[in-house]
């Protein structure tokens, strides 16, 4: 034995060296703070469903730190940023479940909401592929991938259709994808190159395809930028419905006017008009609701389908206003204190589900405090209003911050 | 099993002088980069404090405190590192080549042995696995050391105090020897382990074929590259995505697995039956 003592040390010192690094810090505790919700009024179970996303920023030991991480009824969960976790990626909740029910359909399939559409009888997914040229200017041959799955009859069918035009287009994105009366109707925001002035317009479309035949059934433009306008600059965003992967009849559109003066010396911008616009998908009718969403005060936070949620901010204080598309008039409002410390005066984040009405701060910091607010959107009563707190009080800190992404109910 | 063992220890016993000479190295560079760092931090707080009349305060808030996280990123700390490296890049060659050049050709004997000559290439890649990792350990063992030194030299206010794995994940540098997690921590050795073997059976090429071997062994290397990334390649030109990630990523273990077990089988074939003396 005495003569491998070199060789039997070299390996003592690697396992023990290497093997307690790592054990350590896999036992070693985040120091980062936990954050709970902590009740005010009404009852936690009500907070089960709803999950709140976001990062932690702040000083630990006097080195920057920013972890993202997801708030629950159960306190906090820091991401584990492991090797195998950033491998598998995160995608959306409703992604994730459709990649576990449809495993097959759901390969090579690129993992956005807004690309899919499920209903009991249907899974379709649609999207804009494309040859990149070998200059930009080229035009890249843009045609939509298609794949349904038939549910009952456990059958996929997959067709490619060129996008019409596709010569003038520089670019073609999805951002709906809709059956309606055994149609599939595909949404799509598309840059269309004007040969005059050299120039690029934007427009939102809609194409309208037969699914038995594989043919257009129609395809016209939904919304375009007007010409000729160069003082102005024009933005047309679609607002993704709540659950955009189930049937929705309506879609919502905003426009956004800019005037922008050219000084000699800088560009701003001056007024800004916004207008909404709604779209029924069995009509094919488009109709404006600017006067009556009042967009000068109001922001739009959620649309679930059938209604579209204005928020409007003021001091400490949040009005919420539903507007039904069907009925073409404002529902009653409800008034939400948010918190009790000053609050910058970004809306809250907004989501409404089965009724009900789950509201967030989107920041928080020692100056500033977080509510979450569940209410019932029928009645207009609170069904649980509560804020974010550190755990443990001796984790307090002086600088941080909280920054709420995203919501999402379960 | 004991031959191999025996083997292993031998070969270990070969390149203890080169192994120590590195740690040494490291040793030595290391300790005098956080000296010469701290001091020259100092003096500059020295000079801007009395010279030119700065608060200490002022002084912190536009020069900061000094962590061990500057100290790293400095040529005195990642020198040796990068020396470490090309020295056991170089013994990859030498662990083979030593054993032809010289006086009497040792590898005559070492294919003399009683024992199945595959064993004497699973001892030397064992030992280029265990250099490897004695480094990376010894520097896992140097670095708190380094801290220390390093509170020593530098009072409280002007320190900002870095636990080991604090140091680690916020230098890139050194995540590439030590990465973040266990899982990676094989990953890495593991692939590295590979690359070895493919290089060990170029090398068992060129020593059976000489000229003609060259050419074999850059083809072999080129054949296993691309059977290695041919999941990849696959995945994104052919199949538009087909696979989940974690059905790529099992792929792609698989063919590292294969390629190893080729090599492995190429370079006994080649011990056995063609390596010339």
């Amino acid at each position: 034995m005495k003569k491998y003592w070199k060789f039997t040390a070299i390996i003592a010192v690697i396992v023990l060296s290497i093997g307690t690094f790592y054990v350590n810090s896999a036992i070693s505790a985040d120091q980062n703070p936990e954050f709970v919700i902590k009740k005010e009024s009404g009852d936690t179970k009500e907070l089960e469903p709803l999950v709140l996303e976001g990062s932690y920023q702040g000083a630990s030991s006097g080195n920057y730190v920013s972890r993202d991480l997801k708030i629950t009824r159960q306190g906090t969960e820091y991401r584990n940023p492991s090797f195998l976790n950033r491998l598998i990626g995160s995608p959306m909740p409703v992604i994730e479940s459709l990649q576990e029910q449809y495993r097959g359909f759901m390969r090579g399939k690129s993992p956005s909401e807004n690309l899919f559409f499920e209903n009991d009888r249907f899974l379709a997914y649609a999207n804009v592929d494309y040859e990149i040229g070998f200059n930009s200017r080229e035009s890249k041959d843009y045609t939509f991938e298609i794949d349904i799955l038939n549910k009952k009859e456990d059958s996929t069918d997959s067709f490619t259709m060129k996008v019409p035009d596709a010569n003038k287009m520089d670019h073609v994105f999805v951002d709906d994808v809709q059956i309606i009366n055994g149609e599939l109707n595909i949404i799509t925001e598309n840059m269309v190159r004007d040969n005059n002035s050299d120039r690029l317009y934007g427009e939102k479309h809609i194409y309208t395809i037969d699914m038995a035949n594989q043919k257009f059934i129609k395809h016209e433009p939904i919304i375009k930028e007007p010409k000729g306008q160069d003082n102005t600059h024009f933005d047309i965003t679609f607002i993704e419905a709540e659950g955009s992967t189930k049937m929705h009849e309506k879609l919502l559109f905003l426009t956004t006017e800019r005037e922008v003066i050219k000084d000699r010396e800088s560009t701003r911008i001056g007024d800004t008009s916004r207008e909404a616009i709604s779209y029924n998908l069995k009509t094919k009718e488009k109709r404006r609701l600017s006067e009556d969403l009042n967009l000068e005060e109001n922001e739009i936070s959620a649309f679930d389908g059938s209604a579209i949620y204005l928020t409007k901010v003021n001091g400490q204080k949040v009005m919420v206003t539903p507007f039904h598309l069907e009925k073409k008039q404002l529902g009653d409002s409800y008034l939400f204190q948010l918190s009790d410390k000053p609050m910058n005066e970004v809306p809250p984040l907004i989501k409404i589900k089965d009724g009900k009405l789950y509201a967030a701060s989107n920041r928080m910091n020692s100056n500033t405090t977080a509510s979450v607010i569940v209410a019932d959107l029928k009645t207009g009563d609170s069904l649980f209003k509560g804020e974010l707190r550190i755990k443990n009080s001796e984790d307090e800190i002086e600088d941080y911050d909280l920054y709420i992404h995203d919501i999402f109910v379960k | 099993m004991k031959n191999y063992l025996k083997l292993v220890n031998f070969e270990f016993n070969r390149v203890v002088k080169l192994f120590t000479i590195l740690l040494g190295i490291t040793l030595v560079v290391q300790m005098a980069g956080v000296i010469v760092q701290s001091r020259e931090y100092l003096g500059r707080a020295n000079e801007k404090m009395n010279e030119d009349l700065m608060s200490k305060a002022q002084f912190l808030t536009d020069y900061g405190q000094i962590s061990f996280a500057h100290i790293v990123r400095s040529v005195w700390f990642l020198g040796p590192i990068a020396l470490c490296a090309a020295g056991v890049a170089f013994y990859i060659f030498l662990v083979w080549y030593r054993d032809w050049v010289g006086k009497n050709t040792f590898i005559y004997r070492l294919l003399m042995l009683p024992t199945t000559r595959l064993n004497i290439f699973f001892a030397k890649i064992s030992n280029i696995l265990i250099m490897t990792l004695g480094l990376v350990a010894f520097q896992l063992i140097l670095l708190p050391f380094e801290a220390l030194v390093l509170k020593w030299m530098v009072p409280d206010d002007f320190r900002n105090d870095m636990g080991v794995k604090e140091t680690i994940t916020s230098i890139p540098e050194l995540t590439i020897i030590i990465p973040n997690s266990f899982v990676e921590f094989v990953l890495y050795y593991g692939a590295g382990l590979l690359a070895v073997a493919i290089l060990f059976t170029a090398i068992l090429m060129e020593r059976s074929f000489k000229w003609k071997g060259i050419i074999a062994g850059v083809l072999y290397s080129a054949m296993a590259i691309l059977v290695l990334i041919s999941p990849v390649l696959l995945q994104e030109l052919v199949l538009n995505g087909f696979f989940y990630p974690m059905e790529l990523f099992v792929i792609e273990i698989v063919m590292g697995i294969i390629v190893l077990a080729v090599s492995i089988w190429m370079s006994g074939f080649l011990l056995k039956k063609k390596v010339t003396v």
